[in-house]
């Protein structure tokens, strides 16, 4: 079967979005991520996989500055954003997860209307002058969360009262609401369905046509379905990263092979 | 390291495709090399042994398609896991075809049997049925060792095989030309001699897949082809 996805979304995927260099997180005693260095392509989806606890969620907190949140943990190295070093003091952290999106493993709707889901960061972002702007930010973003035809006639109903699909979806609606220009995604499918993770699935592959997407994911076959680079971590490690195609079918280092083919854990 | 999966029915699965299609090679090579032996005895009787022992390689061909399939849809096999059920599969194909290739040469063993022999063209093609089986033989240890330079080894050699081929071709042509009786049987063993011809290429194939499986990319370079036996008439198909 020909993968009629990449045929048909053909986009540019040469730029670098983020570089990371010698990127080094402790936390507390124990050494979370070795020594990574990584580029990261805009307009393209790349995965990180590896078994538990081998820092990929870790070293995905480190693009938005998530583990500033974290007291024992320390991040020294460098991560660029467009070539500006993210953990600059002049960089403000709310700035950067605006532009830094992150949606996670089980969606955490605000208890709020599904409207207020949406519009609380363009609000607090200062991007909409009017309600009418609102509006428009809302049902463009619950488009493009692959959402708004199933939601757009109970706007002011709870977001929570969404089945668990489509609360992921609302999330990453509301993720994209602030106009970032990379999404995070920790195990966004882990708590879905098999029918939610095919539409959260189709709807990354969108994404991509005009942000950088990172997705960290237990599940292999889902890297191998939606991304275009995958890297493989292992004990804090950044073992390989290369084409998806190429480290599914061909990967050059012999732990890769052991991890995707089921022979280690 | 270890090689064996956690899950470790996965090995079982692919262990079971690789020893079906093993046990077709070795199926294969003693179906060639007897149908060789009653082509030269002109042997009726084990010819048509020969002829109908081919619905058991077919068979196994079948077993071969469908384990893969289950294999392919149950365990989504990735990496050296992938690229062994892909090359496991093909050359299966290419050994199902050797298979066809020996019950064809049956038939035209049972089919000449009253005939006469054109001179020395049966030790030729009992001599070029060893070399191609040979290169089978090999093209498979090559496959279970992980032989590289073996697989390489192999391709070069099918130009020998067509080289053999080539010399049988003119010495057959020539006798037909002298001897407008000796047409029919002249055809017969030249079809022989095409079909022993082809073995080598599907040994070369196998071998290709060999390559495939151990670096995860097929050879790309063409081998050198040796065909001037066509004397302008007719061109090689491979």
């Amino acid at each position: 079967m020909n993968d009629m996805r990449q045929f048909e979304r053909d986009v540019k995927m040469t730029n670098t979005k983020i570089t990371a260099r010698s990127v080094n997180v402790h936390y507390g005693d124990t050494h979370a991520i070795k020594d990574v260095d990584v580029d990261i392509a805009d307009k393209t989806v790349t995965a990180f996989i590896g078994p538990s606890g081998c820092g990929k969620s870790t070293f995905l907190r480190c693009l938005n500055r998530m583990n500033d949140t974290i007291d024992i943990c320390r991040v020294t190295g460098l991560i660029n954003l467009d070539g500006k070093d993210i953990n600059h003091k002049s960089v403000d952290p709310v700035q950067l997860r605006a532009q830094v999106g992150m949606v996670f493993q089980k969606p955490n709707p605000f208890p709020k209307s599904i409207y207020d889901n949406i519009a609380y960061g363009p609000r607090i972002h200062g991007l909409a002058r009017s309600k009418a702007d609102l509006d428009v930010i809302v049902e463009k973003s619950l488009r493009r969360g692959a959402i708004w035809e199933e939601v757009k006639d109970r706007l002011d109903q709870p977001g929570t009262g969404l089945s668990g699909g489509q609360q992921q979806r609302l999330c990453i609606a509301r993720a994209v609401a602030t106009e970032p220009e990379v999404l995070l995604m920790d195990e966004p499918c882990s708590a879905l369905d098999p029918i939610a993770t095919a539409q959260v699935e189709e709807l990354i592959d969108e994404l991509r046509q005009e942000y950088s997407v990172v997705i960290v994911t237990h599940s292999m076959q889902q890297a191998a379905r939606v991304s275009q680079k995958t890297a493989f971590f292992h004990l804090g490690h950044l073992v390989e990263f290369n084409d998806t195609d190429q480290i599914f079918t061909n990967p050059q280092d012999s732990r890769t092979e052991s991890y995707i083919t089921g022979k280690i854990g | 390291m270890s090689d064996k999966h956690i899950v470790s029915a996965f090995d079982r699965d692919l262990e079971d495709i690789q020893s079906a299609m093993l046990t077709m090679g070795e199926l294969v090579q003693a179906a060639l090399t007897d149908a060789a032996q009653a082509l030269k005895t002109s042997d009726s009787a084990m010819a048509e042994k020969i002829r109908k022992g081919d619905r058991l390689i077919d068979g196994l061909d079948q077993t071969v398609k469908t384990e893969t399939a289950k294999l392919l849809a149950l365990r989504s096999p990735t990496a050296g896991d992938l690229r062994t059920v892909l090359s496991v599969m093909e050359i299966s194909s290419h050994l199902e075809r050797c298979g066809d290739y020996a019950k064809n040469i049956s038939k035209r063993t049972i089919a000449m049997a009253e005939s006469d022999e054109i001179e020395g063209s049966l030790s030729a093609l009992v001599r070029m049925t060893a070399f191609v089986v040979e290169m089978i033989t090999d093209a498979l240890d090559a496959y279970v060792k992980r032989d590289l330079t073996k697989a390489k080894e192999i391709i070069e050699r099918d130009v020998e095989a067509d080289q053999i081929y080539n010399t049988l071709f003119r010495s057959l042509l020539t006798h037909m030309m002298e001897d407008p009786r000796k047409i029919a049987v002249g055809m017969h063993l030249h079809f022989i001699a095409k079909n022993i011809e082809r073995v080598g290429d599907h040994a070369t194939g196998i071998a290709e897949q060999s390559i495939y499986l151990i670096t995860g990319e097929m050879p790309d370079d063409e081998r050198p082809k040796l065909d001037s036996s066509s004397l302008g008439l007719v061109e090689s198909d491979d």
